[in-house]
């Protein structure tokens, strides 16, 4: 069940494997495979979600409204029908950018404190 | 294919509902995997995604049933518990009885006097709270008092029938022992009621706040 008057900061902070699908379906729809392999990559392959990770985050994320299953399909010519995509709701980019937020003020902390460098944009 | 059955039967260890759900994406998952990792890096790839899969079983399938459990309806936990409890006393009148049988046949009174303190306690739970679940049912009196005057009448009720039947079929009869167990069982039982009718209370208020 969709909670709707939760705030996004309350579900901080997220699970890493919670933070990293919400990451890979910023760019778009993705099935589970497809959500594993775009975290794989923006890992460095560090990160390889298992399916009861996978699909018990999915679950969890589907009851909390951050995402929903879509309805249209990228390329239905080439894909399997029985395969559901994922998508991000306002809700869910809300809070996923509130974790970013929150992420890169621990990363101005550590910077701070010279524990990284500090980077040029 | 032997890899899906297998993978197939790993599902199992998920609960149902979740394997309803998300079982054929799970294994439509795990194709994609396997086709991709035997293409790439063959058997060492496979052994590799069969090594983190059941690892990743170790850790989610746990959780899913945790969490399973903490949202199971209320019908079925009151079932699971009042099952529990039945065979926790059925268990307890086993063990009072096996206490008292080797009390007698040892003479040990520390024993003995036990297992009358267990038996009058079990008795007088099993009748007694039987009672107070069908007053409370089907009339409108407060339950703390009906768990009072219940568990008076029945422990002095079974007191009577122990004390009349016991002391002239059991020659190791013991007032004193039969008398405190009965004491200890009306204490015992009033105050879980007690705890009970505490507990339901608050229970409400903070449901309604």
């Amino acid at each position: 069940m969709v909670k709707k008057s939760i705030v996004p900061e309350s579900l901080l902070p997220l699970r890493p494997s919670v933070f990293h699908i919400l990451l890979a379906l910023s760019d778009g729809d993705l099935h589970g495979y497809g959500i594993m392999q775009e975290v794989a990559d923006h890992t460095a392959g560090q990160i390889k979600l298992g399916p009861g990770t996978l699909y018990g985050a999915i679950k969890r994320l589907l009851s909390e409204g951050l995402i929903v299953e879509a309805d249209e399909r990228p390329d239905p010519e080439l894909d399997d029908e029985r395969r559901r995509y994922y998508r991000l709701t306002d809700f869910g980019q809300k809070v996923l950018k509130a974790e970013v937020q929150r992420i890169s003020q621990m990363v101005s902390v550590a910077q701070r404190k010279r524990l990284i460098p500090k980077t040029r944009s | 294919m032997p890899r899906q059955r297998l993978f197939h039967i790993v599902l199992f260890a998920y609960p149902r509902d979740f394997r309803h759900e998300y079982g054929l994406q799970m294994e439509q998952f795990f194709r994609d995997c396997y086709r991709a990792e035997k293409m790439s890096r063959g058997h060492l790839g496979v052994g590799g995604l069969w090594f983190r899969t059941l690892l990743d079983l170790a850790r989610a399938a746990p959780r899913e049933h945790l969490e399973n459990l903490g949202k199971e309806n209320p019908i079925m936990k009151n079932l699971r518990r009042n099952a529990l409890a039945f065979l926790g006393s059925i268990a307890l009148i086993v063990i009072a009885f096996l206490l008292m049988s080797y009390g007698k046949k040892h003479e040990v009174s520390a024993i003995l006097a036990f297992g009358r303190i267990l038996d009058a306690l079990m008795t007088a739970g099993i009748v007694g709270n039987l009672i107070v679940f069908l007053l409370v049912a089907v009339t409108r009196f407060n339950p703390l008092r009906i768990a009072l005057w219940t568990m008076l009448a029945v422990n002095g009720a079974l007191l009577l029938v122990t004390v009349l039947v016991g002391s002239k079929v059991d020659p190791a009869f013991s007032l004193g022992g039969v008398l405190l167990g009965y004491i200890v069982s009306f204490l015992f039982w009033f105050t879980l009621h007690w705890f009970w009718s505490k507990a339901s209370t608050t229970q409400a208020v903070s449901s309604e706040s």
